[in-house]
């Protein structure tokens, strides 16, 4: 089974940040391992103390073409309908895809999306050709108006950014898989631990989409690769299809022709 | 003529009017910074790199130059 992004078939379900590593070379090793072949990055005004720039440019480059991988923009940072538009631009250009992580934060407390103008924007792009993968809150509501819009690839979040909380509201993510069967759906912000993901993949999800959650974590490298055997676990789960849950025990042992212990005249 | 670039301010009076982006670029920008991949937007929109030699910069106009940068 692939990952379908537009009509892009992916081997990987797992989409990966390039930011936060302690360093350009343990990011190369992390992604590599993780098996991945969505990188995520950006643009900013250039910060020398930043890790931006030519020399991480090419170290990203380097990285997706051993993987023979995609690169996907984000919007971060803007706050509105038309500073994501014209960051959307400056991103096709540069990176040369038409692919669009967008964000449009809403509440700089918790960096929520900001639904209203993530529509528009949404339309606004799709409009100029873009395939928009928009990040958004686990609403169902606007994760139907996104799809409508003609957006095929939906990434609502687990919780917010950088938090590492899991998935706060699995109903809603339920519901949103459910009402939304033909969307692929790739969890976004907010994981913490490769069981969190294996619970989307679980839910069935078609990917998910992280960074701190690997490049925060003491060793990099192994939790990419932890994380590729959730995703991978939690895929083949959703497709074996899991048992339904009861309210009572029932033994899985056979109680047919039970020994002595079970002769009602037998006192424990 | 004033205009920024990335929030700050520079004098291009020593130019002769009308100066283009790649004019403006070429005597704002650090070598190492024009040797770069980066994109562009004036006042807020974009504008593509083939259109550079044809747009021309106003007193006051505010450009962004944005580089690859990590992300999430």
């Amino acid at each position: 089974m692939s990952l379908n992004i537009y009509g892009q078939q992916l081997d990987s379900r797992l989409l990966i940040g390039s930011a936060l590593y302690p360093s350009p070379e343990v990011m190369k090793q992390a992604i590599i391992a993780s098996g991945s072949q969505v990188v995520t990055l950006s643009l900013k005004r250039q910060n020398p103390l930043a890790q931006s720039g030519e020399k991480i440019w090419r170290y990203i480059q380097d990285t997706v073409q051993q993987s023979q991988g995609f690169l996907l923009p984000n919007t971060a940072g803007c706050k509105n309908a038309k500073e994501a538009v014209t960051l959307a631009k400056m991103s096709r250009e540069l990176f040369e895809t038409d692919w669009i992580k967008l964000e449009v934060i809403g509440d700089d407390y918790n960096l929520q999306p900001d639904p209203i103008e993530l529509l528009i924007a949404t339309e606004q792009l799709l409009a100029d050709g873009f395939k928009v993968l928009p990040y958004c809150t686990d609403d169902l509501v606007i994760c139907q108006r996104l799809y409508e819009l003609g957006c095929e690839v939906i990434m609502p979040w687990a919780s917010p950014i950088g938090t590492g909380k899991g998935l706060m509201n699995p109903y809603n993510l339920a519901s949103i898989r459910q009402r939304l069967p033909n969307a692929t759906l790739i969890l976004d912000a907010g994981i913490g631990k490769p069981s969190d993901a294996c619970i989307a993949m679980e839910m069935g999800f078609d990917g998910v989409l992280l960074n701190s959650a690997i490049a925060l974590a003491d060793n990099p490298v192994m939790m990419a690769k932890a994380f590729a055997t959730a995703i991978s676990a939690g895929e083949s789960a959703y497709i074996a299809g899991t048992m339904p849950e009861r309210q009572t025990a029932h033994p899985s042992t056979p109680t047919l022709d039970s020994p002595f212990w079970h002769n009602p005249e037998h006192k424990s | 003529m004033k205009i920024y670039i990335n929030g700050q301010v520079f004098e291009l009076s020593h130019l002769a009017a009308p100066i283009n982006i790649t004019s403006a670029l070429k005597a704002t920008l650090p070598d190492s910074q024009q040797q770069q991949s980066f994109a562009l937007a004036l006042n807020g929109d974009f504008i593509g790199r083939e259109d550079y030699c044809t747009t021309f910069i106003q007193s006051n106009d505010s450009i962004d130059v944005l580089f690859p940068i990590v992300g999430g």
